[in-house]
Formats: structure tokens, C-alpha cells, sequence
């Protein structure tokens, strides 16, 4: 680890990359702070961006889109009681009406030093952990790898929403989409239908802008969105935060941040699930627990460190097996890919000042970020109240560019918008995406290695069950699909109405 | 009177940047495309050449650029180029002789649609096995065949070079029926497969193995080159040229527009020429891909498309059944 440490410190530490990630946390905060647009459709829109880059600049640019992402919606939760993005949603209960009883900027800042303190010990769980990991990644052979996939899969049911059943027809549909191009085994064509650019599949990026962007623009021409207006000049207070206050807030965000750092881990969890398990948990620890839900600086700071905590322990899955910790990270596999950075053992070995530098270039985000909050919050608030009407443009016209730059050619412009109206469609239906990003990153590598393990042995099923890993991994399967079906069929019990 | 200055000053400033673009000599970009990925071999290579096109030449500047596609790429590139265009496109023998002959719809090109310019650099396939299988030369390999194992080979993709070799390898030594060609999505995952056990054997490029062997993971059993390695950490494995068996490099071909002016592609080739001479670029080639600096003719060129063109013709019943 440390012949890597100080090599990665020199590629770091350079005005190229301080610059992107400065620039990724700016764009990050003031993305996650408006509500409506998200932190992935933010990655996906400046994905092309980074095409044109090395990887290191890349990725420190995108990480710092996806961290500032997690303390931008914490600005909306706090200011207007509206969470920019879904995982803000328990910093709320507490950020707003703690900026109710007058204590907006004490808000804010528990919430910004929570969460850097959550992404800092993130990035130290993946800096210590992420190699490990990826030493028993490279003992994983094509069969552990079927398995690890189909492991990967059962976060479907984890992003499936209200209705799992939709949640696999959308996984379904992007298992199908991922067929599409060349048979990894034989090369022969599937579903291009005689068109050459379909040869070699369709880009994850440019079906990403489609399901995910362009949709969200169909969406907003649908409907009249009010404009929030925001008066900044409310942020008066001394943003003083006690001794005492301190004292009660580093149990929770301590512990906070190691639940942040275990659910990023398991794939198909992600900041939301983190969040409330940690509100949840800081409650129920708390000596005020009465405080909770009116100002308390506890559950502020809980919910806001577990969210910020994933981030780094969603990489360690992407690094290592190549299975995205959330939506967000997997789109970030694109933006690695094109580096010639392909997840396992090898990445940490032949690219390890490249990889230790992007790890230690995740604590550098925190910092970043730490330092643009404290300094630009104001403008972040001031940001909540830009009328949709200039956003939109700006958004559409980062679309197209960005479909068409990935390869240089209108076909891809022309497939983002059929994967726009697409997910107009599957939106109207109430088909979830996200289940279709999964099935599309996860689809051609659960075949080919389900294909190239029975090639292996022959066209023997036993080879599934043939080594430990394999075991281990079924034993987690079964239960990751026994949790789900057990909850699912107590949600129903208690709430017996509700169609699946 | 401010603006007044102002605008004169703008004006001067545009006369001062006209008369300076009229004169020196008329320098041309040249683009060069190269239908892999951003991260491969070719498009580091093409990537590096265009660096040092600056250096050497004040009427020509390269500009690379990666468009992943492959047979799609080229197939756009062909369609939006005429003779005389300041655009140049990698093709290898991939695309000339294997897809031409397996899967010709998906190619609408074909040699005649280019111009040779040159072939930038070469690089040896080895063999490599499985390190508990002892197999460190051809004869262990015919041994071993011999005895009527089975042959299992990890390939960089389906139909690509690496299977078309093992193909010729094994089906030579009689044991074509036995092979079992195992594609993965990366020469590096079917080096570590071989290591691991899942295969006996792997082909790939002599760096894509390169890790694994420092690791005892495998031995290296031969090259695909009629002599034996001569330098490197493979120096003095055997090639499968001097025991008769069939081969070939792989090679990426620069080309220009059929129909271009030969002065002009006359001039793109002695630019590549004293890119590749110079000492700085070959030592790159070799200490970080150890791949070699291989200028070449047309006859050169056409030689190694046909060499490719008779194997995939003979063992394409192995490869793609």
C-alpha cells in the first residue's frame, strides 16, 4: 500500500485535478441543492465530460459531484423543508424546523460538518478495505462471478419502489436492452437489426441520458412546477454551535457514519436506507430522544454523516467486482472503463498509484467540499429559487451534446431520445429505471459468465456450487431474497389494501 | 474617445493576426481515428505519434482521436471521407481478414478504400499454460496433445486473433477436435483464467500476460513469430515458426483515403518514419507494451493480410464452428 500512497500523492496533487474537483463539488452542491434535479442526473449529463479526460481528473471531478451531492440537498431540506434529493429527506425532519426556531446557518453547518466527517471516514474504510477486497476478488473465478452477479441482481428488489413486480419487468426490459450488439460468446448479432452501430451494443451513457434526463424534461413540460422562492437574507443567525451540542452530535455521527459505510457496501442499498437507519438508531440511543423530529441537532447530524458515509463504501463493490454499490457509482464505471480501468485485483496492482490516488483524491473531495460549504452556502441557497425555465434549456442542450460527443455521431442522439421517450412511457406505466440501469450494467456480465462457467464445465451445474465463494454467495442470495420476500409479504399484512 | 481607442486597437489586433496567419508555410491536421478503445494499444500508440508529429513536422500535425466501434467506425469513416481528406483511420487485420471473411455484412469497406501509409508498430501473440501443467516448450505442448489431453484455451474474445491462433496451433498438431476456446471480454481476464485454472492455456499479447507470469501463475509456452523471442522478459521463447506451425503479428494499419495524392501520403509516411526512429518512442513501445517499431510496405502489408486471410480460411470451422 505505501509503495502506491506516495507516487498517488504526486498524480493528486495537481492544479488539473484541485480544479475539477472543485469544479464537480460546485456543480454537485448546487444540483443536489435544487429540487427536482438529482445527483445522478447530474452524473450522467457531465459523464461525456469526462471522456475527453484521464482517468485521474475524471474521476476526481465526478466524485466530487457525487459527495457534494450528498450535503447539497440538505440545503432545501433545511431552508425550505423540501429535500433536494431523496436521501435528504431525514435531515429534514430536523434541519427545517431547527431553522425554524431561528438556527438556519447552525443547521447548515451540522449538516455540512457531519457530512464531511461521514465521506472523510468513507474514503479511509475505502482506502483500507478496498484492497483487501479486491485481493479475494482475484480469487473469484468465471462461476463465483455468476454468482456475485446474481447477488448484484437482488438489488432490484431493493429499487423496485412500491411494486417489486414492476421492478423486475424493468429489470426484464434492461437484461433485454443488454443483449442488444454482438453475442460475447459467439459474436454472432443480436437485435441490431442490420444496423452497423449496433454491432457492439448500445453505450451506457448515451441510454443513461435517455432514462434519466431527457425524461425528467418530458416530465417537467407536463406539469406547472411553482417557482420556490427563497429570501437568503433569513440566514441571519450566528451559526454558533456549543460545546454541548458537539459533545451530544459525536456519538451519532460516529456511529452513523460506520452504518453510512456498512450499507454502502451491500449492493442495492444506498444513501436513503443509511440515512433513515441512522436517524432511526440515533434516536433510539439518544438521551433527548423527544428533541427528534423538532430541531434536534443529533438527528441532523446523523442522517446527514450516514448519507455522506456511503459514498466511499458504494466504490468499494464498483472497484473491486465491478458491481455498483448505487445507480450513481454505476454510472461512474463508464467514466473508468474508457480508462482501461477495469475493476479487480489488477486495478490495484498494475494501476495503483492511479486507483490509491483516486482513493485519497475521495478524502481531498470532503475537504473540498467542507471548504466550498462553508464559504458558497449562501449561494447554494440563493441557487434553490432558479426558475425552471432557465434550468431546462440549460439541461436539454447538456443532453444532446452529451449524447452526441460520447461517439461523435447523431445516432447516439437519436438513441438517447428513443430511451427518452422510452422512460416517458415506463414513467406513465410507473415502471421504475432504475431496475433498467441495473439489468443493463449487470446483464451481459451475468450471461457471459453464466454461458462461459457451463463452457467450462461442460455444461455441469455443479460448477455453481464447487467452491466456498460460491456457497458463500448462494447462502447470501437466499437471504437477501428471503429478507425481501418476508418484508414484503408483512407489508402486506399491514396494509392489505395495497395492490403489488 | 475611450471606445474610440478601444476599437482601434481591435482592429489592429485582427490585421496583426491576419497578416500572420498568411504567412510561413500552410500547415495541416491531420486526424487520425482509431476505431478501438480510447485505453488500447492502437489508440495509446496513435495518441503518442501525434504528440511527436510537432516535432518533427512543420506542414503536418496529427491529431488523435478514439472512437470505439470498430467495423461501425470505419464503416462512418468511409462513408464521410473522399480522397484528398486530412483524415487517416486504423485498421488491422481483425477487420481485413478475419470479420471480411466471417462476417463480410458487417463491413462496408474493403482494402481497396484505402491508401497504405504505414504500420506503426508489431506485436507477438505467446502461448501461455497453466504453471501446474510443467509445459515450458513446443515439444511439452506436442507431448502433451499427443497424450490426448484435453485443450482448453482462453481467448480474447469469440473470433478475434488470439482464437484464430490457438486454432491454427492446436488444429496443426492434429488435436482441432479437442480445442475448447473459452472467449473472455479482456486478454487480462483470460490471462488471470489460465492462472487460476479455469483453462490450460491462454493467448495473448506478451505485456497481457506479463503480470501473471511474474506471479508463477503460468508458463509461457511459445510465441506466434517464425524466430525466438529475442529480448524482453520472454527473451528465448520458442517461436512456432521454426517447428512449422502457421502464424502472425498483430498489426495495425494506418490509412489514408483511396484516391489520396501519393505526394501526400508519400509525405504522412516519412512523418510516421521519423516518429518511429525516434529512440524516446521506440523505447516506449517496448518498455511499457513491448511491442516493436515495424515499418512497412505494401507488399508487406498485403502479404500479412493474405498470411491471415489462409488461416482464418483454413480453421474458421474450429473458431466459429
Amino acid at each position: 500500500m505505501l509503495q502506491h500512497i506516495i507516487p498517488a500523492t504526486g498524480l493528486l496533487f495537481t492544479l488539473e485535478n484541485i480544479l475539477w474537483i472543485n469544479i464537480g463539488v460546485f456543480i454537485g452542491s448546487v444540483f443536489a441543492a435544487i429540487p427536482g434535479l438529482s445527483v445522478i442526473l447530474c452524473v450522467i449529463l457531465f459523464l461525456p465530460v469526462t471522456y475527453s479526460m484521464t482517468a485521474i481528473p475524471g474521476m476526481m471531478f465526478l466524485l466530487g459531484i457525487y459527495c457534494a451531492g450528498g450535503y447539497g440537498g440538505s440545503v432545501s431540506a433545511i431552508l425550505i423543508n423540501t429535500p433536494g434529493t431523496p436521501h435528504a429527506a431525514a435531515t429534514m425532519l430536523d434541519g427545517h424546523p431547527l431553522s425554524e426556531k431561528g438556527r438556519t446557518k447552525a443547521a447548515l453547518k451540522i449538516a455540512l460538518y457531519a457530512s464531511t466527517f461521514g465521506g472523510v471516514f468513507s474514503a479511509l474504510m475505502l482506502l483500507f478495505l478496498g484492497p483487501q477486497v479486491a485481493k479475494i476478488a482475484a480469487q473469484l473465478g468465471t462461476a463465483e462471478y455468476f454468482m456475485v452477479c446474481v447477488f448484484g441482481l437482488t438489488i432490484i428488489a431493493g429499487v423496485s419502489g412500491k411494486s417489486m413486480i414492476k421492478g423486475l419487468i424493468s429489470a426484464c426490459l434492461g437484461l433485454l436492452i443488454s443483449c442488444v450488439g454482438s453475442d460475447p460468446m459467439t459474436s454472432y448479432d443480436r437485435f441490431t437489426f442490420g444496423i452497423s452501430r449496433l454491432y457492439l451494443g448500445l453505450d451506457l451513457a448515451i441510454c443513461l441520458i435517455g432514462l434519466f434526463a431527457l425524461v425528467e424534461i418530458m416530465a417537467k413540460a407536463e406539469r406547472r412546477l411553482d417557482r420556490l422562492n427563497l429570501d437568503t437574507t433569513q440566514i441571519k443567525d450566528d451559526g454558533v454551535i456549543t460545546k454541548a451540542e458537539y459533545k451530544r452530535m459525536a456519538r451519532p455521527v460516529l456511529i452513523s457514519s460506520i452504518i453510512g459505510v456498512l450499507v454502502g457496501i451491500i449492493p442495492g442499498t444506498g444513501a436513503s436506507e443509511a440515512s433513515w437507519f441512522s436517524y432511526n438508531t440515533a434516536k433510539n440511543m439518544s438521551k433527548y430522544p423527544e428533541e427528534f423530529g423538532h430541531g434536534s441537532v443529533e438527528g441532523v447530524a446523523a442522517a446527514e454523516s450516514a448519507n455522506n458515509a456511503v459514498t466511499g463504501a458504494t466504490l468499494i463493490p464498483l472497484l473491486t467486482l465491478g458491481i455498483p454499490g448505487d445507480g450513481t457509482v454505476a454510472i461512474m464505471l463508464s467514466a473508468l472503463m474508457i480508462n482501461g480501468l477495469n475493476p479487480g485485483l489488477s486495478l490495484f496492482t498494475t494501476q495503483g498509484d492511479i486507483m490509491y490516488a483516486i482513493m485519497l483524491g475521495l478524502i481531498l473531495v470532503n475537504v473540498f467540499m467542507l471548504l466550498q460549504g462553508k464559504f458558497l452556502t449562501t449561494l447554494f441557497a440563493k441557487v434553490v429559487s432558479i426558475p425552471q425555465e432557465i434550468l431546462t434549456p440549460i439541461i436539454v442542450i447538456f443532453c444532446f451534446a452529451g449524447a452526441y460527443s460520447v461517439n461523435g455521431n447523431y445516432f447516439d442522439v437519436g438513441v438517447a431520445l428513443v430511451f427518452g421517450i422510452l422512460s416517458w412511457v415506463l414513467r406513465k406505466l410507473e415502471l421504475p429505471p432504475v431496475p433498467i440501469l441495473l439489468g443493463l450494467v449487470l446483464g451481459s456480465m451475468t450471461e457471459t459468465n453464466f454461458r462461459r462457467a457451463l463452457l467450462i464445465s461442460n455444461g455441469s451445474p455443479s460448477i455453481f456450487f464447487s467452491s466456498v465463494y460460491c456457497i458463500i454467495f448462494l447462502v447470501l442470495i437466499v437471504a437477501a431474497v428471503g429478507t425481501i420476500v418476508r418484508g414484503k409479504i408483512k407489508e402486506r399484512k399491514a396494509n392489505p389494501q395495497k395492490e403489488d | 474617445m475611450k471606445k474610440k481607442i478601444l476599437s482601434l486597437a481591435l482592429v489592429g489586433a485582427m490585421c496583426v493576426t491576419l497578416l500572420a496567419s498568411c504567412g510561413g508555410k500552410k500547415n495541416a491536421t491531420w486526424k487520425v481515428t482509431c476505431p478501438w478503445a480510447p485505453s488500447g494499444v492502437a489508440a495509446m500508440v496513435s495518441q503518442q505519434a501525434a504528440t511527436k508529429s510537432t516535432e518533427y513536422s512543420d506542414t503536418i500535425t496529427l491529431v488523435a482521436e478514439a472512437i470505439k466501434g470498430d467495423a461501425a467506425t470505419v464503416n462512418t469513416w468511409v462513408a464521410d471521407t473522399k480522397a484528398n481528406a486530412t483524415e487517416l483511420v486504423f485498421v488491422g487485420e481483425g477487420l481485413l481478414s478475419i470479420t471480411s471473411i466471417l462476417d463480410p455484412g458487417k463491413m462496408q469497406f474493403s482494402y481497396e478504400d484505402f491508401a497504405f501509409v504505414e504500420n506503426l508498430y508489431s506485436s507477438i501473440f505467446v502461448l501461455s499454460a497453466d504453471a501446474k501443467l510443467n509445459i515450458g516448450s513446443i515439444a511439452d505442448l506436442e507431448a502433451y496433445v499427443q497424450a490426448g489431453n484435453e485443450v482448453s484455451v482462453a481467448v480474447n474474445g469469440a473470433t478475434g486473433s488470439e482464437a484464430f491462433l490457438a486454432a491454427a496451433l492446436f488444429g496443426s498438431m492434429g488435436a482441432g477436435d479437442k480445442l475448447k476456446l473459452t472467449p473472455y471480454q479482456s486478454a487480462a481476464e483470460a490471462a488471470q483464467a489460465v492462472a487460476r485454472g479455469e483453462t490450460q492455456f491462454a493467448v495473448s499479447h506478451q505485456s497481457q500476460i506479463l503480470e501473471t507470469f511474474q506471479q508463477n501463475g503460468v508458463t509461457v509456452v511459445c510465441a506466434f513469430d517464425e524466430n525466438d523471442i529475442a529480448n524482453g522478459p520472454f527473451e528465448g521463447v520458442e517461436g512456432v515458426g521454426q517447428h512449422g506451425y502457421p502464424y502472425f503479428r498483430n498489426r495495425c494499419f494506418v490509412m489514408a483515403r483511396a484516391g489520396t495524392d501519393e505526394a501526400k501520403v508519400k509525405e504522412l509516411k516519412e512523418l510516421y518514419g521519423k516518429i518511429l526512429a525516434d529512440q524516446e518512442v521506440a523505447d516506449w513501445l517496448n518498455g511499457t507494451m513491448l511491442l516493436e517499431v515495424d515499418t512497412m510496405s505494401v507488399e508487406d502489408v498485403e502479404a500479412h493480410i493474405d498470411n491471415v486471410k489462409n488461416i482464418v480460411n483454413e480453421y474458421k470451422d474450429i473458431v466459429a464452428g
